[in-house]
């Protein structure tokens, strides 16, 4: 689902923010990208989504080189994967379901699809009941939810967060983890950065750690 | 609601929140458009003045001054042969002479002991049935022997037309000036909602929003704001014309003058105010999304 063949990227200069990586994220895994700060976690997101293109190398997703697509294309490549960031993203002058629907209207979604889908991803994070609040009536662990929420509204198969809990106590960003077990139980594919390492310990799944802008650990049932 | 009800909706949306920037920009816009009608309105207006003079008056062809009677008699048939002319009438010199007496009314003094300089050539005065025919008559009717001038016989002609040159010209410079304005002012209430929504770009982005889907509500927005000033601005020509034309026309103040009814211009206005709205303000967003937006 996720291949990086050889992925080397330099910033201005001599910022190595990812040197020669090859990694594979096979269809329905969930994988932890963990490592400390400027080692090229965001970085690798960023590849993903074409906002950054590599120096050398080539990025697979879905089995296409997205190196080698169109810049017309990308909004097409990027809706296929879901992105949540740290600080949510949220239109704060929108309320929830204004928020994902928001997020139907960019895909033209016809009126059913948006029905249906708004009523599913609500239930999906829990936060059916809460159409009609504004985003800064939540706590930041619902509103993390509705960023979670319009990430899936578009029914993307990858999934990927940038320290989804980096701004949530541990007791929400536990929660927050059990949502996105259940959705990759429903066959997303997601890739997490974090630094939340007791959370990491706990579940037990991939952990990919880079330093430097190089792998330097990935375990199929790994620790932090 | 499809998506392209949706998107025209977004358009609506940003100009409700710029009210003050809006109207200040359609305010310029407005402006450009009743100047460019003016144009649009004297233009016209000449134009079908000077054909229906041309048309009432003739045209006057001079006759050579060693002309005998017989040459004379030639050449009025050879004029009655041209296709199109209506009518044909001979002036002598005395009536020539009695003529420009008429035409400086009051001054005659001007021309006094001119009689006697024998002066005023003789010559004919053609009339015709369409206006479209007069150049090619005019033309016909300088290839006869004898006849050694043809000009339309209506100098107040030339005084309009060199009239109306002047003011035409002017009017199209200043409109010419405004248009580029209102391009301009229409591109910076477009960049200053591209600043206001750039939060909102920015996450349409990563969600895979396509260029196209970004920059729509944006056109729409130019695109209501020229459609808007070209109706208000349509509304006041269309309402200072009547009402100028209403009180001139029954009067004497502009001599031959005519002004042309409204029935026969009001569309062409309105045409060529909303494709001029719909230029600038579709133009002037295109502007500043290139530059703004990158796209
Ligand atoms: N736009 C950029 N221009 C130049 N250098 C950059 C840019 N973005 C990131 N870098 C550099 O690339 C390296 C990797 O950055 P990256 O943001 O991927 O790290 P990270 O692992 O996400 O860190 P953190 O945990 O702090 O978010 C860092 O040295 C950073 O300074
Ligand atoms: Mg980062």
């Amino acid at each position: 689902m996720i291949e990086f063949i050889n992925v080397t990227k330099k910033y201005d200069h001599d910022v190595c923010a990812m040197d020669n990586v090859n990694l594979k994220i096979n269809k329905g895994e969930f994988a932890f990208l963990v490592g400390p700060s400027g080692s090229g976690k965001s970085t690798f997101l960023k590849l993903m989504i074409k906002e950054e293109e590599p120096t050398s190398g080539k990025i697979l997703i879905d089995g296409k080189d997205i190196t080698k697509i169109k810049k017309k294309d990308v909004p097409f490549l990027r809706r296929k994967i879901g992105f949540v960031f740290q600080d949510f993203r949220l239109l704060y002058d929108r309320t929830v379901e204004e928020n994902i629907i928001f997020a139907l209207r960019i895909i033209e979604a016809s009126e059913r699809e948006i029905k249906a889908q708004l009523k599913a991803v609500l239930q999906m994070v829990g936060l059916t009941g809460k159409e009609k609040y504004y985003p800064n009536q939540l706590s930041g662990g619902e509103q993390q939810r509705v960023a979670l929420a319009r990430a899936l509204a578009t029914k993307p198969p990858i999934l990927i967060a940038d320290e989804p809990t980096g701004n949530l106590d541990p007791k929400t960003a536990e929660e927050i983890f059990k949502t996105l077990l259940e959705i990759n139980a429903r066959g997303t594919t997601i890739l997490v950065v974090t630094h939340a390492k007791d959370i990491v310990n706990e579940l037990s799944k991939r952990v990919i750690a880079l330093d430097h802008g190089k792998v330097v650990k990935d375990d199929a049932k790994g620790v932090y | 609601m499809t998506t392209n009800s949706y998107l025209i909706k977004e358009g609506y949306d940003n100009l409700n929140k710029h009210g003050s920037k809006t109207i200040s920009t359609m305010l310029i816009i407005c402006a450009t458009m009743l100047i460019l009608g003016i144009f649009i309105i004297i233009l016209q207006n000449v134009n079908s003045n000077v054909e229906t003079l041309r048309l009432e008056q003739g045209l006057q062809a001079f006759i050579d001054d060693n002309a005998t009677d017989e040459d004379i008699a030639y050449m009025e048939d050879e004029i009655k042969l041209i296709e199109g002319v209506s009518e044909i009438e001979y002036m002598d010199k005395n009536e020539a002479y009695e003529d420009a007496k008429n035409q400086f009314k009051n001054q005659e003094y001007f021309l006094d002991g001119l009689e006697q300089l024998d002066i005023f050539p003789a010559s004919f005065i053609v009339k015709f049935t369409n206006i479209e025919e007069a150049e090619r008559i005019k033309a016909d009717t300088e290839k006869i022997d004898g006849i050694y001038k043809v000009k339309y016989n209506a100098d107040t002609i030339d005084a309009v037309i060199s009239i109306s040159k002047i003011a035409n010209g002017f009017l199209l410079g200043v409109g010419i000036v405004l248009l580029v304005v209102s391009i301009f002012i229409i591109s910076n209430t477009i960049k200053l909602a591209v600043y206001s929504n750039k939060r909102e770009i920015f996450i349409m982005r990563y969600i895979g929003a396509t260029n196209g889907f970004i920059v729509k509500p944006f056109i729409v927005e130019g695109a209501i704001m020229g459609i808007v000033s070209a109706l208000i601005s349509f509304i006041i020509i269309s309402i200072v014309y009547v009402y100028i034309y209403v009180s001139l026309n029954t009067s004497y103040a502009l001599g031959v003058f005519k002004f042309i009814p409204y029935s026969t211009i009001w569309y062409q206005i309105l045409l060529a105010y909303i494709v001029l709205g719909l230029f600038i303000g579709i133009f002037g967003s295109a502007i500043s999304l290139k530059k703004y937006l990158k796209v």
